[in-house]
C-alpha cells in the first residue's frame, strides 16, 4: 500500500533519514520505535509529505506522491494524521472541527458531514462536547477527537506521530483504547509511540529507527524478547 | 465675571450659531467619517491580500518551480516594494503627490484622500496581519493541510480567523490612528471637520472654540471606537473559552 524507496531527509546540514526502504502493506499495524532524534517523526511525516522528502521515492496505492506532478492534496485525502499536539482547529468547535474537511472538500453534504460527526463523537465517547471549544477539553479529550477529525475523511491508512506523549499519564489509556479498537476493525496504521505496551499488543510488526535508518524490524514478539541489534537491545533495557 | 461669560458666549455664537456654521462642522464630520471608513475597508483589503502574498512566498516550497513560483515571486518583490515606499515616506506627502501628481486632473478630493489613506494604511496593516498569521501555531496549517484541505482552504478557514483575533488590538490601534490622521486632508482642500474649524476660524478670528472642539469630536470618536473595539474583543475571547 504504502512503498517507500531510498528516503532520505537532510535539514540543512542535518541528515535525518539516511535512505529507508520499507513497504507498509494492507491491514498492517506498524509501529515504529527508537530514540529522540533518530528521524521517527520525519519518517512519518514524509508518508503524507509534510516534510519533503530530499531523496527517495514513496508510491501509496501505485501512485508516486514524491512525484511534484502528483495532487498532494487528494492523496494527504485517504491518509489520516494524528499530532502530538493534536492540532485541533481553535477557532472552531469540537463538531465544526470534524465537519470542516468533508463538507469544504465536497465529499459529503453538511446534513452528512453533521451525521457522520454525530457518529465518530458517539463513537470516540464525546458526543456531550459537540459543540465545545477545543481550549475546554482536557489532552486525551483532544486526542479523541483528533482522531474522529481524521477518521471523518473515512482515510485508508492513518497515521499517528506519538499521540500519547503529551498527555497527562492518566489520559494515555483512554487514547491507546481507542486506537487499540480502531486497529481491530481493521485500519492500516503506522504509529510513532514510545508506548513500548501498545507495540507489543497491538503492532503487527515493530521497527526499530536509530540514526535515520531502520535498524530492525520484526513482530512484536521476537522483537522484544529476542533483539538483536546492540543498540535495539540497549534501548529496550533502558525504556522496558 | 460678567463681562467673560458674555464674551463666551459670543465666542460660542459666533463659531456654531451665526450663520448655521454648526452645518460646516457637521458635513465636515460626515466627509471625515467617509474618507475613515472607506480607507479602512480599502486598507484591510489590501494589507490581507499582501500579508497572504507575502507569508505563502516566504513558506513556499523550497524547491518548487513552475509559473505560478515566478508569479509569486514578481508579487513578493512588488509588495516590499509598495511597503518601503509606503512606510519610508510621510502620509502628508503621499497625499500630495497623489492629488497634485498622480491624481492632478481630478477634482474629487474625498475620492483621492480615500485612496491615498487607503494605500498608506494597507501598508501597516499588512505588517499587523502578517504578524497575526504567523502567530498562529503552525501545527494548524499542518492539521488542515494533512486533511487534504489546500494551502488558500486552510488560510481562509483556520489560520485568518485566528489571525485576525490575534491582532484585533493592533488593528484597533490602527484605526484610531487612521481616524486621527485623516485631518491631514486639509491640506488638499478637502473639507473635513478639521477643514471646517479652519474655515470658520478664517471668518471670526476666533481659534479657541472651534480647535477645541474639533479635538473634542475626535476624541470622541476615538472614546467610542475603543470601547467597541475592547467588546469585540471579550466577544471573540468568549468564543474562545467559554
Amino acid at each position: 500500500m504504502i512503498d517507500v524507496k531510498n528516503l532520505e531527509k537532510s535539514f540543512g546540514s542535518n541528515h535525518v533519514l539516511r535512505g529507508i526502504n520499507e513497504h507498509i502493506y494492507p491491514g498492517e499495524k506498524v509501529v515504529v520505535i527508537g530514540p529522540s532524534g533518530s528521524g521517527k517523526s520525519t519518517f512519518l511525516r514524509c508518508l503524507n509529505l509534510l516534510e519533503e522528502p530530499t531523496g527517495g521515492s514513496i508510491t501509496v496505492d501505485g501512485i508516486e506522491i514524491t512525484d511534484p506532478k502528483t495532487d498532494i492534496d487528494k492523496m494527504r485525502q485517504r491518509m489520516g494524521m494524528v499530532f502530538q499536539q493534536f492540532n485541533l482547529f481553535e477557532n472552531l468547535t469540537v463538531k465544526n472541527n470534524i465537519k470542516l474537511a468533508p463538507v469544504t472538500l465536497k465529499i459529503m453534504s453538511d446534513a452528512e458531514a453533521e451525521k457522520k460527526a454525530m457518529e465518530l463523537l458517539t463513537r470516540v465517547g464525546l458526543p456531550d462536547k459537540a459543540d465545545a471549544y477545543p481550549s475546554q477539553l482536557s489532552g486525551g479529550q483532544k486526542q479523541r477527537i483528533a482522531i474522529a477529525r481524521a477518521l471523518a475523511m473515512n482515510p485508508e491508512v492513518m497515521l499517528f506521530d506519538e499521540p500519547t506523549s503529551a498527555l497527562d499519564p492518566e489520559m494515555v489509556g483512554e487514547v491507546l483504547e481507542l486506537m487499540k479498537e480502531l486497529a481491530e476493525e481493521g485500519m492500516t496504521m503506522v504509529v510513532v509511540t514510545h508506548e513500548m505496551g501498545f507495540a507489543r499488543e497491538v503492532g503487527t510488526r515493530v521497527l526499530f529507527m536509530d540514526q535515520g535508518v531502520i535498524a530492525e524490524q520484526n513482530n512484536p514478539k521476537d522483537f522484544f524478547e529476542n533483539p538483536q541489534h546492540p543498540r535495539l537491545k540497549e534501548f529496550l533495557s533502558k525504556v522496558l | 465675571m460678567q463681562a467673560w461669560l458674555a464674551d463666551i458666549a459670543a465666542d460660542f455664537n459666533q463659531s456654531f450659531i451665526a450663520e448655521d456654521r454648526w452645518m460646516m462642522y457637521l458635513s465636515g464630520f460626515t466627509v471625515t467619517i467617509r474618507v475613515a471608513v472607506m480607507a479602512l475597508i480599502l486598507g484591510v483589503a489590501i494589507g490581507i491580500i499582501i500579508a497572504v502574498i507575502r507569508t505563502s512566498h516566504d513558506s513556499r516550497r523550497k524547491n518548487a518551480k513552475g509559473a505560478s513560483v515566478v508569479l509569486l515571486n514578481i508579487a513578493d518583490w512588488f509588495c516590499r516594494v509598495y511597503l518601503t515606499v509606503i512606510r519610508g515616506t510621510p502620509m502628508m506627502v503621499q497625499l500630495l503627490i497623489m492629488y497634485f501628481v498622480i491624481f492632478a486632473s481630478s477634482r474629487n478630493q474625498i475620492l483621492v484622500a480615500t485612496l491615498a489613506f487607503g494605500i498608506n494604511s494597507g501598508a501597516y496593516v499588512a505588517e499587523i496581519v502578517r504578524s497575526g498569521i504567523q502567530s498562529v501555531d503552525p501545527g494548524q496549517m499542518e492539521a488542515g493541510r494533512s486533511l487534504g484541505l489546500n494551502y488558500r482552504q486552510t488560510m481562509t478557514k483556520i489560520i485568518i480567523p485566528q489571525a485576525i483575533r490575534n491582532i484585533l488590538p493592533a488593528l484597533g490601534n490602527e484605526m484610531i490612528t487612521l481616524l486621527k490622521d485623516t485631518s491631514l486632508v486639509t491640506v488638499i482642500g478637502c473639507r473635513d471637520i478639521t477643514k471646517a474649524a479652519l474655515n470658520i476660524q478664517g471668518v471670526t478670528y476666533q481659534a479657541f472654540m472651534p480647535l477645541v472642539f474639533v479635538a473634542l469630536v475626535y476624541l470622541t470618536c476615538v472614546l467610542i471606537l475603543s470601547k467597541l473595539l475592547a467588546r469585540l474583543e471579550r466577544r471573540m475571547r468568549a468564543s474562545d473559552r467559554r
